[in-house]
């Protein structure tokens, strides 16, 4: 399936957090009549006209796009909240308000999907979209100082899953480059290079190699 | 660990380190242009680090402290860290540092390397995000490898995220996993 | 949703209200963010598998019986997001064996499956033997073995996973980290190093994301 990514690069493709927050939990209200939908991942319905009723993201889309109910946006992605949102993340420097940890990907995917079934749609678009952009300059600003704090572990409080997916290979390695600095192997030690070595053999057999290796067989047969 | 493979840890050993011999040694041709095979004591050659690391165990040679973390370097660190061209002085410069630290008896390198990757990481963390789509500016060339990858790892987390906020078909199944596993076609 | 998830991954209690969907998931995630390969979750990969075949045949009868087409296709996406997970569980730990085979071999066989532990005795052995015929044989003895250097150290040819990679992680109950100074707050996203939290993540007590 696509959006499998590299496990040494980051660890989440975008598409691999939007799978996960598609299985967040949404109102619908169908349509039609169906019976209940006992699937793997949980049982769903019955569903009526006019009835809502609470199923996962994926499956009110899916049935979204068939014409079959409208989806309810959830609570907080009301203009009042959103707009009270913004004005507090805007008002504090460091700490970040509290929304779902999918609200990225929940809100893109309702954009996209069921754009009729959210009034207002332009303001709310935009609200989250200044969220989101005043959220990832903080985060851009705590990391760059970051390092003040216990340099073997960060706390990310309140960060959303796809502001941590975003700043994880970065964290990630920058973090591990001021834990490998700051450890005590560096104190002295004749034996602390562990890596690759050739070994001090006695009657190594000639072999051609370079220029470095033949001084180096020399010397241990010289000593 | 170190992984034996890695070949950025390969290159890094070649890293040049200047040593003095302890002792004379014969059959030795360390400087092609020299006429002799023969090393005297007291001789400053510069090795790789792989070499001079095996010698210095054998007590043949002592390392002296390589050019890229010499009083200069520290000074023009501690001044403008990030305005520094760590590249052309080495690529590997962190790795080499905790590398070479213990040989030379240093014990502040720990803390020097560490000072000077924390004011560097800063500027790399804000060019890396604002310039997301912007050609390469002269900091990039300045960058040692580490901090290059930091550097791309940042960047590309950021385009990822952007090709996926644009979107696409999302999902689409390859035609082999619709298929039933059972069928025996 | 990721709140209140249970320890009791593999223990099948019938209290337990998660879905054995959701314990996929949530062992697939870990496995995507630890370094190392974790233990193979035999019991509910075996659930999950009987519970996709038999999912296979009610659609399948569905199908037959002229069931409505949406409900049907609801059915089938359902099925198709779980065999997604099991797939991604399984294709991640391969590609762990493949980059880790020799260690893993030697170091955590009792994590793998049946399967995983034949297909790491091949890979090992395959590579092995290429290595051999290809270069190692025709180099002295003392530099013919694909594992150490020389013949009194260890092996350390040998590519093992990096425990000191940061990973992201939560814990339900306060926590703390080996060797690290500070206390895990319940229910705050970390980046910590993997070997600090290792042992906890083994028992189910911190969640990787």
């Amino acid at each position: 399936m696509a959006g499998q990514t590299d496990p040494s690069l980051s660890i989440f493709s975008g598409e691999e957090v939007e799978f996960m927050a598609e299985d967040e939990m949404v109102e619908i209200v169908p349509n039609m009549r169906m019976d209940p939908l006992n699937m793997l991942c949980g049982d769903f319905g019955p569903f009526y006209p006019q009835m809502a009723t609470q199923v996962p993201l994926w499956l009110a889309i899916a049935m979204k796009k068939r014409g079959k109910c409208t989806i309810r946006p959830p609570e907080w992605m009301s203009i009042e909240n959103l707009t009270r949102i913004l004005e507090a993340e805007r008002d504090s420097q460091a700490a970040f308000q509290v929304l779902p940890f999918h609200y990225v990907e929940i809100s893109s995917l309702l954009f996209e999907y069921a754009p009729d079934d959210i009034p207002d749609i332009y303001m709310v678009r935009s609200l989250i979209n200044d969220i989101r952009d005043v959220r990832f300059h903080k985060v851009e600003t705590s990391l760059e100082s970051f390092e003040e704090a216990h340099s073997s572990a960060v706390m990310v409080k309140d960060l959303s899953a796809m502001e941590v997916n975003l700043v994880r290979p970065f964290v990630g390695r920058a973090l591990q480059a001021f834990y490998k600095h700051g450890s005590p192997e560096l104190v002295p030690n004749p034996d602390g290079m562990s890596a690759r070595r050739l070994q001090a053999t006695d009657n190594i057999p000639r072999i051609d190699w370079n220029k470095f290796y033949i001084a180096y067989r020399l010397l241990s047969h010289a000593l | 660990m170190a992984n034996y493979y890695d070949i950025d840890d390969i290159i890094m050993e070649q890293q040049l380190v200047p040593v003095v011999f302890q002792k004379a040694v014969n059959g030795v041709e360390i400087d092609p242009s020299a006429e002799t095979d023969y090393v005297e004591a007291g001789s400053k050659v510069e090795l790789p680090l792989w070499l001079a690391y095996e010698l210095h165990l054998k007590q043949v040679v002592k390392m002296k402290v390589p050019a890229c973390f010499n009083h200069r370097t520290k000074l023009e660190l501690g001044a403008d860290g990030a305005a520094v061209d760590l590249r052309s002085r080495c690529l590997y410069f962190y790795e080499f540092g905790c590398k070479i630290a213990p040989l030379i008896g240093d014990r502040d390198m720990g803390s020097f390397l560490l000072s000077a990757f924390r004011t560097r990481y800063q500027q790399i963390l804000a060019k890396a995000h604002n310039a997301a789509f912007t050609a390469p500016s002269k900091l990039l060339s300045f960058l040692t490898k580490e901090e290059t990858n930091l550097y791309e790892a940042a960047q590309s987390s950021m385009a990822a995220f952007k090709k996926w906020r644009i979107g696409g078909p999302r999902f689409e199944r390859a035609s082999v996993l619709g298929r039933k596993r059972k069928s025996t076609d | 949703m990721d709140s209140g998830l249970d320890s009791g991954l593999d223990s099948g209690s019938t209290e337990d209200y998660e879905t054995d969907v959701e314990l996929l998931k949530r062992a697939w995630r870990q496995e995507k963010s630890a370094p190392e390969i974790l233990q193979f979750e035999s019991a509910l990969v075996r659930r999950i598998v009987e519970q996709i075949q038999l999912m296979e045949e009610t659609v399948e009868e569905f199908t037959d019986s002229g069931i409505d087409p949406l409900t049907v296709s609801l059915y089938q996406m359902d099925l198709d997001r779980t065999q997604f997970l099991l797939r991604s569980y399984f294709r991640i730990r391969l590609q762990k064996i493949e980059k880790y085979m020799f260690h893993i071999r030697d170091n955590a066989e009792s994590h793998l499956s049946e399967k995983e532990k034949v297909f790491v005795e091949r890979c090992c052995a395959d590579l092995q033997t290429h290595l051999e015929k290809s270069v190692l044989l025709q180099l002295p003895s003392t530099y013919q073995s694909v594992f150490r250097q020389s013949s009194e150290k260890e092996t350390d040819m040998v590519p093992r996973p990096h425990l000191d990679t940061f990973v992201v992680c939560k814990t339900n109950a306060s926590q703390r980290p080996l060797d690290e100074p500070f206390e895990m707050e319940p229910n705050v996203l970390y980046f910590v190093r993997y070997k600090a939290v290792k042992k906890f993540v083994e028992e189910g007590k911190i969640d990787l994301y």
